[in-house]
């Protein structure tokens, strides 16, 4: 009897052993570096009190991101979820999320998302990805140090020369102008695609030419002149000895110590730095765009950073379940007020979170000063991003001329349209 | 062959296994690297020398990669055998207290997982605040500050430095149960004639260290062609592609799906492992016989 006992209450163990490792789900998550807010962690943990199932964030140095991601895709070896930049020509080439995600159109937030920002995390009217990024707010613009601009009375800078002019009287009384973290890999790389409005206003519909292959950027003397503007301002110093080696942590050290008097950052910049420096006000930062080839277009970028689930997944449902939590208004808001560096989310019904001085500066841009850039408004820019940032590296170097850079964009744009069997491209 | 002590069939289980796993991949893979074979298409066709022409042509990088990995292999063997035969020959004879703790010391850094090594290094290595040039610095001496792993003439010197700081351990252990086999009397002998103490080490030691000297050469080779991990960590292949190597640009092919030219790259570099190895290793055995 004492025998039977035994076995039954095994069985019964067993069994309420196996009910509890069924319901201890961990959902795996990989993800560049900034890509997870600390808000989005303390969400997945009411996540997991409400539904028991974990989430195992699994963050990736940004310089390594897409060659990990790319090969654990390729290898059939994804977490349940993975980020990853929307684009229409990044969702085909990079990801290939007609084969690795999941569709998720019939998901409830679908409907709320912004459909600009929808549409570059769909394919073919599919929608693949939850894009939960500050689209506004991380429009990139050129944070300057209004202390510093004033006791050296400069102004702000709306062409080249004036920016050059700027960076000479800066390097003249021992500040280093421009905190540009290179080693990063990827934030150099913003100075070039981001200027696609100023590209479209010198050369109209350059866009839609370089998608059927009827222009080239190599050709381009916009391009060539900001590409070669770029490398002037480096080498003549205006990023500073240490750019090569500087990653984009330290930007709010940089930029919140007064070591450096401007920085590329986020239009909620300042708000990111007061987080790490209390002291420093918010209002002391101002903001210009990119003067590079005389710009003066805000740029704007409906893609970001976004959440697929990948197709290969044994917790598909388990993730829909996460989507839907995090895209709850409540939870939104949550994200929007407790992370410095969102300050708006591309959904409706939102309390934004933006300074006034950040309202006015977007709303000093008539519609027509405004455009989208060209890693967004031109395929197969997105996806080489990386591959730009290397050569971009190479030509402060002097390894390669700024024409070269080019050159090599092209090549990899036809190489990646032939693989997608783009008919702008078929012989 | 008589007097074996095991039938031949008591092999075959490890031949199966070692033939499955590892001869027809390897094979596979040369087969590959004569394909178009990549990520965007389930389509594999024949494209004959292609990928080849491809690595060796000049306008594009892998030429430059095979001789980043060619000047890793032959600094890594150079450094490494002297300094490890320096370190044994002094843990051998000349340092008598504490001698087990400093092969200890020493040996150390080959255990600690590369990844660490990496991005202490690049820390140690930081031009801005790395404790390298904050010391350099310090004491003076700022002149001699570098941007070590971001200027692009001396990143792959100071890859090559910290590789062989890591592995200096591993080899010096080799050599030094080199040393410990060659007897005594030859150098009491010596002695006696009056060979000093440069002579001894020129007619005794390295002649008879000829065998361990051979085994690390072989070794530290095959390691420095096929290096990978340090370099990924430390730098990435970068400032630009100026310290990328064969194997991190196998990796990026194979991330970026273009399967046919990363097994192409490392098709070349496995024919130059084969034909270097296989000169080494013939001088390896024969030695003994010689000797």
């Amino acid at each position: 009897m004492k025998k039977l006992t035994f076995i039954l209450l095994s069985l019964m163990l067993l069994a309420f052993g196996s009910v509890q490792a069924q319901d201890a789900v961990t959902l795996t998550y990989m993800a560049s570096q900034g890509w997870v807010p600390d808000a989005e962690i303390e969400l997945g943990a009411q996540f997991e009190a409400e539904t028991g199932i974990h989430v195992d964030y699994q963050i990736v140095p940004a310089d390594q991101y897409f060659t990990v991601l790319q090969t654990r895709l390729n290898t059939g070896e994804a977490t349940d979820i993975f980020g990853g930049q929307s684009g229409v020509s990044d969702l085909i080439i990079n990801y290939n999320v007609e084969a690795n995600a999941v569709d998720l159109s019939d998901q409830a937030w679908v409907d709320l998302i912004d459909p600009l920002v929808l549409a570059q995390a769909s394919v073919n009217g599919t929608a693949y990805g939850l894009t939960l990024w500050d689209v506004m707010g991380t429009t990139w613009v050129v944070n300057y140090n209004k202390t510093i601009f004033e006791e050296n009375n400069l102004t702000v800078p709306t062409t080249y020369e004036a920016l050059k002019a700027t960076c000479e009287t800066l390097l003249g009384v021992g500040i280093i102008p421009i905190f540009e973290p290179v080693a990063s890999g990827w934030h150099h790389v913003l100075w070039f695609p981001e200027l696609g409005p100023r590209y479209e206003e010198v050369t109209p519909g350059l866009a839609a030419a370089l998608n059927a292959n009827e222009a080239t950027f190599a050709d381009d003397p916009t391009m060539l002149s900001v590409v070669e503007q770029l490398n002037e301002l480096y080498t003549m110093g205006c990023f500073g000895d240490n750019a090569l080696a500087d990653t984009t942590e330290f930007t709010t050290e940089a930029l919140g110590t007064g070591q450096y008097a401007m920085g590329l950052t986020n239009l909620t910049g300042p708000q990111t730095i007061v987080a790490d420096y209390p002291d420093v006000s918010a209002e002391s930062f101002g903001f210009f765009v990119m003067p590079l080839a005389d710009n003066q277009n805000l740029n704007i970028n409906p893609a970001g950073p976004t959440k697929f689930i990948y197709s290969g997944s044994e917790h598909i449902d388990e993730a829909k379940l996460y989507f839907e939590f995090l895209t709850r208004p409540e939870n939104l808001q949550y994200l929007i007020d407790n992370n410095p560096a969102m300050r708006t989310l591309p959904f409706a019904g939102l309390t934004f979170n933006l300074m006034p001085n950040q309202q006015e500066f977007l709303d000093s841009f008539a519609p027509e000063q405004r455009g989208t850039v060209y890693q967004t408004a031109v395929n197969y820019v997105n996806p080489q991003w990386m591959d730009i940032g290397q050569d971009l590296t190479a030509m402060f170097t002097g390894a390669l001329e700024p024409h070269e850079v080019l050159v090599s964009i092209d090549e990899r744009r036809a190489e990646m349209a032939q693989a997608a069997q783009d008919p702008g491209w078929s012989e | 062959m008589k007097n074996r002590v095991y039938p031949f069939y008591f092999t075959l289980g490890a031949i199966i296994l070692y033939a499955a796993f590892v001869v027809l991949p390897g094979f596979m893979g040369i087969a590959y690297s004569f394909t178009d074979w990549n990520s965007y298409t389930s389509e594999v066709n024949f494209v004959g020398l292609d990928n080849f022409r491809t690595i060796l042509s000049t306008g594009e990088n892998y030429l430059s990669y095979i001789q980043n990995t060619l000047f890793f292999t032959v600094w890594t063997i150079t450094l490494k055998t002297i300094i490890a035969l320096f370190l044994a020959v002094l843990l051998n004879y000349g340092v008598r207290r504490l001698s087990h703790l400093y092969r200890v010391v020493i040996y150390l850094p080959v255990v600690l997982p590369t990844i660490a090594v990496g991005l202490v290094f690049r820390s140690i290595l930081n031009p801005r605040s790395g404790i390298l040039n904050e010391f350099l610095r310090s004491v003076g001496l700022g002149a001699l500050a570098q941007s070590w792993l971001v200027n692009p003439d001396i990143a792959m010197l100071s890859i090559v430095g910290v590789d062989t700081w890591k592995g200096v351990g591993y080899i010096m252990v080799i050599l030094l149960a080199g040393l410990q086999t060659i007897p005594q009397e030859y150098y009491e002998a010596a002695e006696i004639d009056g060979a000093s103490s440069t002579a001894r080490f020129r007619h005794i030691t390295l002649p008879l260290l000829v065998p361990a000297i051979t085994v690390v050469t072989v070794l530290n080779l095959l390691y420095g062609l096929r290096v990978f991990d340090i370099v990924y960590v430390l730098t990435g292949g970068g400032p630009g592609y100026a310290t990328d190597v064969v194997f991190t640009a196998v990796f990026d092919e194979f991330s970026k799906g273009r399967y046919g030219l990363g097994t192409a790259l490392s098709t070349v570099l496995f024919v130059v492992m084969t034909v270097v190895g296989f000169f080494i290793v013939r001088r390896l055995t024969r030695d003994p016989i010689e000797a």
